[in-house]
């Protein structure tokens, strides 16, 4: 692990421990309903001041906290063309099937490749640590599986040139 | 499987079977690269045509497509007056009339099963024979200023097989040398990135040293080469490129070599968008299985629930979900 | 230029059915089956607790890390169909559809990649493609055949039809039938399981669907069972004995219309009606034959009358068709009594149909005289029609039904194109448009 990601995963899994303080609230403006407030954003007074732990240009987390829920959203790192459509088709392919990860946003904050939302009863029913852990180890694995993605596929463009010359031969 | 095949495999798995026993068909089909194929009994169970449309017909009329139809499947072919309607060209195979061993069979099954194949390699042929009529005249220019004259008179005409809508093969024959140009166009991002890795592993897998013997390849994107530059209508744009296959001599050296030759180069195209399928197919499978982890990683958040068998009134257990 | 015909696959628990549209037979036919070259450990990582959704179990192809992703190409190194078959033993074999329904997706789209490229030979982005899936099919799965489809192979359009509609469509060709109508009763019986599956209009009543664990596999194994029971198999070298019986079946069993005339008729007369059948060691080449009796009959009769068979589900074929109408909504009965549909390989003795069609008559028949006698004599009924409808393309009905489709221009207004798909994503395969609802 590079030098500079320690830091960038710790930072993000101390904010994002303290974010986690969430509790049950009822929308102020709807009787009887009970929103994400990050989300619904009807009442100012009980959002948070979001935050930005950035570890370059292209890699960075937007932590919005508010009373009830809270909104994580990551940008990856795309190097070159390559990375940017795997990124974008790994990321794609996880947010088709939101329905199991359960605090996956279907569609990522304009800017970012991914979002999540936490809400209340999500760290009510889970434990909070290991939420944490899923998405610093999120962040960890999408990096080498997207670089490791590309490999392959490199690897695999080398072969099948490679076996389609040698019939020449 | 990594190579595509050449020969179309219904022709043969229905002409192995009518050639032991006929009976009536009415077949269609298509190969690769909009050639569609019709396989049909006519008021005989034994007169069994084949017919043929294909796209860049006209190309390849040009170039002695017929003519080596002509020679390939002798006695078969049908005039063009007598070609099924839709269809470009039709051979008639008389099960009266085949021949009787195992072997012989066969070997025109097979022949048979090319059809699609010998068709399209009328141009390069064209262009072999061209090349070696030029190399016969060709003087060894003595200085520098004369090659800029000979240039000229040394390249053969630019043959052009617009193979599919959008794309199109450009041969042109040397002194010592064949030129293919395919000109490829990507109709979707993931392809066209996809494509780009796959084209310029080709120009890398060149200079290994096993495989000096092969052809060199050369790939541009946006800019056709300059053989075909001068061609009004060329598209130049992020989502095509240009991909130069240069044969030499020993490619074509004798009948077998050219042959093998031909065939592999023919399904170029084919070869490189199967694979990027094959390769995006690879990256759903490696997707599915990261997925999974990251879902059992989110899962260990969940605390344990002791599951407990619950049973109805009449003793059937049931789960809720 | 003409536009190329859509690609139809039929992909089934056991078979492949796939081919071209406007053929009237599939090009190919052969196992649903896919031989890799992993160790068996990594394919069946316990496929019983595989994650909550009840999502396949994860490739193995591809575990990161692993020395054979860097060699980079395995995922090419396998065999379908046949081919699969006949390299059984240095591969692994999978058989990626279970009950219908698609399990390993990995395998699945390697499946379609090597019918396409190699089978079919199309270049699938000049296609539209019509594939075909099982009633019930959950929605998760046709988004991710969707995706598989446009994503992977970049499919100009696509249209996924429930099976037994397609066997309904593909009914329109027998001469008994009047009007095109998509509503009627499928009797679909293939190797492992039949079902009867009742269709208004385009939609399946899912709710009234009923399974019956009797079909062609078990035919067989009756029939091999009965040769012993006679004697017969002694002649039979062991290993070929299940190949000996499914040959039997299919070449010379027939159904009848009374089981105790027809045993009377044998006895009276063996000579006419036994039959020879004579056979090839697969191995030694070596000749044997053998009598081929009762089991003529009595083969596909296991269908009318299970208790010869099997002795847990004892529920006739005529009963559960009548069970199934009579559960279905009222208004649509008459019209499910009217088009009863067979399809599938199991259906095709000589008249299994004509057999079908008195037995639920006289069920019908004899209802109708019991509410009448109920009603004291005051009320008539008009009677109601029961047609059971056998043709000639019933062994492959649904592939051909989907071959029938695909070849109308209409095909081309149901079927999602490429262009929506972008527009809404996989989940546009949900919206489900019913097929020859214009017609």
């Amino acid at each position: 692990m590079s030098n500079t990601l320690r830091p960038y995963l710790n930072a993000v899994r101390a904010t994002l421990t303290a974010a986690l303080t969430l509790e049950n609230f009822s929308s102020q403006v709807v009787e009887r309903h009970n929103k994400p407030e990050i989300e619904a954003a009807t009442s100012p007074e009980v959002l948070l001041h979001p935050l930005i732990v950035s570890r370059n240009e292209s890699e960075r987390v937007l932590i919005e906290p508010s009373v009830n829920s809270l909104r994580l959203s990551i940008a990856i790192k795309q190097a070159d063309e390559i990375e940017k459509i795997l990124c974008h088709k790994f990321t794609r392919f996880m947010m088709m099937r939101a329905e199991g990860f359960v605090i996956l946003r279907r569609k990522p904050l304009p800017g970012y490749d991914i979002s999540f939302l936490i809400t209340n009863f999500h760290s009510e029913s889970m434990l909070k640590h290991k939420l944490v852990d899923f998405i610093i180890q999120f962040m960890e694995d999408v990096d080498k599986e997207i670089s490791e993605m590309k490999l392959s596929l490199n690897a695999r463009a080398r072969i099948v040139a490679e076996s389609y010359l040698a019939t020449f031969a | 499987m990594i190579l595509l095949e050449s020969h179309s495999i219904i022709i043969q798995d229905v002409l192995t079977d009518r050639f032991e026993k006929p009976s009536r068909m009415d077949i269609q089909f298509v190969d690769f690269d909009h050639v569609r194929f019709h396989l049909s009994t006519g008021e005989s169970k034994t007169q069994v045509t084949l017919s043929m449309g294909i796209h860049c017909w006209p190309d390849l009329l040009k170039y002695g497509a017929r003519e080596h139809l002509q020679n390939e499947y002798a006695g078969m072919l049908l005039d063009p007056s007598q070609t099924e309607p839709e269809y470009d060209v039709s051979i008639v195979i008389d099960l009266e009339k085949i021949p009787s061993s195992q072997e012989e069979r066969t070997a025109l099954i097979h022949k048979l099963s090319l059809f699609k194949a010998t068709a399209m390699s009328a141009p390069f042929l064209a262009a072999f024979e061209e090349e070696s009529a030029l190399e016969a005249n060709y003087k060894d220019p003595a200085g520098a200023s004369q090659i800029d004259v000979e240039q000229s008179v040394d390249a053969g005409e630019l043959k052009i097989v617009r193979y599919r809508e959008e794309e199109a093969m450009y041969i042109q024959a040397r002194h010592d040398r064949v030129t293919v140009i395919f000109s490829t166009v990507f109709k979707e991002e993931t392809d066209r990135v996809y494509g780009r890795v796959f084209l310029q592993e080709f120009v890398d897998a060149r200079r290994l040293q096993s495989l000096q013997s092969a052809p060199q390849v050369n790939y541009s994107n946006r800019e056709p080469p300059l053989e075909i530059r001068h061609l009004p209508g060329l598209k130049n744009g992020e989502d095509c490129g240009y991909v130069t296959f240069v044969l030499s001599k020993r490619h074509f050296a004798n009948p077998t070599q050219a042959q093998s030759t031909i065939l592999r180069i023919q399904l170029f195209r084919d070869y490189l968008h199967y694979h990027i399928k094959c390769s995006k197919a690879y990256m759903h499978s490696r997707m599915r299985y990261r997925v999974a982890e990251f879902l059992k990683v989110l899962n260990r958040a969940k605390p344990e629930v002791a599951v407990v068998e619950r049973r109805t009134a009449t003793g059937r257990t049931f789960r809720t979900r | 230029m003409s536009r190329l015909p859509p690609l139809v696959i039929d992909n089934g628990t056991g078979y492949t059915k796939m081919g071209f549209a406007g053929n009237s037979e599939p090009s190919f036919v052969f196992p649903t089956v896919i031989a890799t070259h992993q160790s068996a450990s990594s394919a069946s990582s316990n496929p019983t607790n595989a994650s909550a959704g009840g999502r396949a179990p994860p490739p193995v192809a591809s575990k990161p890390g692993h020395l054979a992703s860097k060699r980079g190409i395995e995922d090419l190194d396998f065999f379908i169909g046949d081919e699969a078959v006949a390299n059984s033993k240095t591969y692994n074999l999978h058989y990626p559809i279970r009950h219908g329904m698609i399990e390993n997706w990995d395998h699945m789209e390697r499946f379609w990649e090597q019918s396409i490229f190699k089978y079919l030979r199309a270049e699938p982005e000049d296609h539209y493609v019509c594939l075909t899936e099982p009633p019930l099919n959950p929605p998760e799965n046709r988004e991710n055949t969707a995706e598989i489809m446009f994503e992977s192979f970049n499919v100009q359009g696509l249209y996924i039809a429930v099976q037994a509609v397609l066997a309904l469509a593909a009914s329109w060709t027998s001469s008994k039938v009047a009007e095109r109508t998509l509503t009627g009763v499928v009797i679909d019986s293939g190797d492992g399981v039949t079902h009867t599956i009742p269709v208004a209009e385009g939609y399946v009543i899912g709710s009234s669907i009923k399974h019956v664990p009797i079909a062609g596999r078990d035919i067989t194994y009756f029939v091999q069972q009965l040769l012993r029971d006679r004697g017969e198999s002694a002649a039979i070298p062991p290993e070929d004995q299940l190949r000996v019986a499914e040959k039997i079946k299919e070449d010379y069993t027939y159904v009848c219309q009374d089981i105790v005339k027809e045993f009377k008729k044998y006895d009276a007369d063996p000579y006419k009606y036994f039959a020879r059948f004579s056979g090839e060691h697969s191995v030694t080449g070596r000749k044997y034959d053998l009598d081929v009796g009762y089991e003529r009959f009595l083969a596909p009769e296991i269908f009318f009358n299970p208790e010869i068979f099997s002795s847990d589900f004892l529920t006739p074929l005529p009963e559960v068709v009548d069970t199934v109408i009579q559960t279905s909504p009222i208004d649509v009965r008459r019209g499910l009594y009217r088009n009863i549909v067979l399809s599938g390989g199991s259906t095709m003795f000589k008249d299994f149909g004509k057999r079908l069609q008195r037995d639920v008559k006289a069920l019908v028949d004899g209802r109708i005289a019991g509410s009448e006698s109920r009603s004291g004599g005051h009320l008539r009924s008009t009677g109601v029609d029961v047609n059971v409808i056998s043709h000639k393309r019933q062994r492959y009905a649904v592939w051909y039904g989907g071959s029938l489709m695909a070849s109308t221009p209409e095909f081309y207004n149901v079927s999602h194109s490429r262009v929506d798909y972008e527009e809404y994503g996989p989940s546009l395969v949900r919206r489900f448009s019913v097929f020859g609802s214009a017609v």
